[in-house]
């Protein structure tokens, strides 16, 4: 490995840029991925960077349930990220619907349906902790080596 | 004097303060035992009331199959929202989540069931798909002939004069299958939960 994947294997780690999508869920999630910003757990310690824009952004976090306003949307804001990137489903919603998924009801999970997602957090909504270990437990697989595996 | 400028260098230029100012992180990311999880087997034995999946609020979360050692309730990730409706539900006691168990214990509370089963009359087309599938029915009148027409009173739910009627509330038990098997949406049961003290023993 030459040097210079080693000096990109390292910034990598120590900087994470996260982008936090949300379609259509019931803002539970979306408190608890605000709760990592928190000095509580403080997710900034761990070089992760919470932006609302996908293209500077390396990990995706989808929460909710994919509601139809979200049919074309989600899958250019995912085109936008550049790579190496990855998303992560926060919740129950984005895995199976949770308990919006009735008869009748105007949403369409699982999100990996639409998107490729790479790990998903369940829980209603997931801890705050659950949610950090994910995104530190995602980003070596996707990020170490990037160059070395494109090849 | 202890607050010179001297003293500030030496305080801020220390090795163990740049140690924990480049590296220190917060309290270990552990989930305390007492949080309530994902519900956890006791090993007790279940005995196949199906309490658990007619509390259980989310889709698809729990349910009970039968495995050669005996029936065994399974909780699916990514359905379960960690309620614990079913731990407090379970009569025997085979679900475990954090302090639920203990407090119901202390506080000596249980669950209480009722139902309610409403039959929209204007949709109803007697077509007795909800009486054939009760499995209270079932177990009453296994002889049931398809359309819900049978001759005894004794049963849940009935179908006369062409359209379903409710006969004995008491006996539902909330599977809601009656629901699943409507063709037009005509039945509807409402569970009713009620958390209540000091329950009287069965005699």
């Amino acid at each position: 490995m030459s040097l210079l994947q080693k000096v990109k294997n390292f910034v990598r780690s120590k900087s994470i840029h996260v982008a936090y999508v949300d379609v259509g869920s019931c803002n539970g999630c979306d408190i608890e991925v605000l709760a990592c910003l928190s000095p509580r757990y403080d997710i900034e310690q761990y070089g992760i960077y919470v932006h609302n824009n996908p293209r500077e952004a390396d990990i995706l976090l989808v929460i909710g349930a994919y509601t139809p306003g979200w049919e074309e949307k989600l899958r250019s804001l995912w085109d936008k990220i550049p790579d190496p990137k990855v998303a992560i489903a926060i919740g129950n919603c984005p895995i199976s619907g949770c308990v919006f998924n009735r008869p009748h009801s105007l949403i369409d999970p699982p999100v990996a349906k639409h998107i490729p997602i790479a790990a998903q957090v369940p829980g209603c909504p997931p801890r705050p902790t659950e949610i950090l270990s994910a995104v530190l437990a995602m980003a070596p697989v996707v990020f170490k080596d990037y160059e070395v595996k494109k090849r | 004097m202890a607050f010179s400028f001297t003293y500030y260098l030496r305080e801020f230029f220390r090795l163990e303060w740049l140690r924990k100012f480049l590296f220190v992180r917060t309290a270990p990311l552990a989930i305390p035992s007492y949080f309530r999880n994902f519900p956890e087997l006791t090993g007790k034995t279940c005995t196949h009331h199906l309490f658990c999946m007619m509390a259980c609020p989310a889709p698809g979360a729990i349910d009970v199959i039968r495995t050669p050692e005996g029936w065994h309730p399974r909780i699916h990730q990514g359905h379960c929202i960690r309620c614990g409706l079913c731990v407090e539900a379970c009569p025997n006691g085979v679900l475990t989540s954090g302090r639920i168990l203990e407090t119901m214990f202390f506080d000596n509370t249980a669950l209480s069931f009722s139902f309610r089963i409403d039959v929209d009359t204007e949709r109803c087309m007697g077509c007795g798909n909800c009486a054939v599938a009760c499995p209270v029915n079932k177990l009453i009148d296994p002889q049931m002939s398809h359309g819900g027409r049978a001759s005894t009173d004794e049963l849940l739910l009935k179908v006369s004069e062409g359209k379903c009627k409710v006969l004995h509330v008491e006996k539902c038990t909330g599977c809601k299958i009656c629901e699943d098997h409507c063709p037009n949406e005509a039945i509807s049961v409402a569970r009713l939960l009620e958390a209540v003290h000091a329950p009287e023993e069965e005699p």
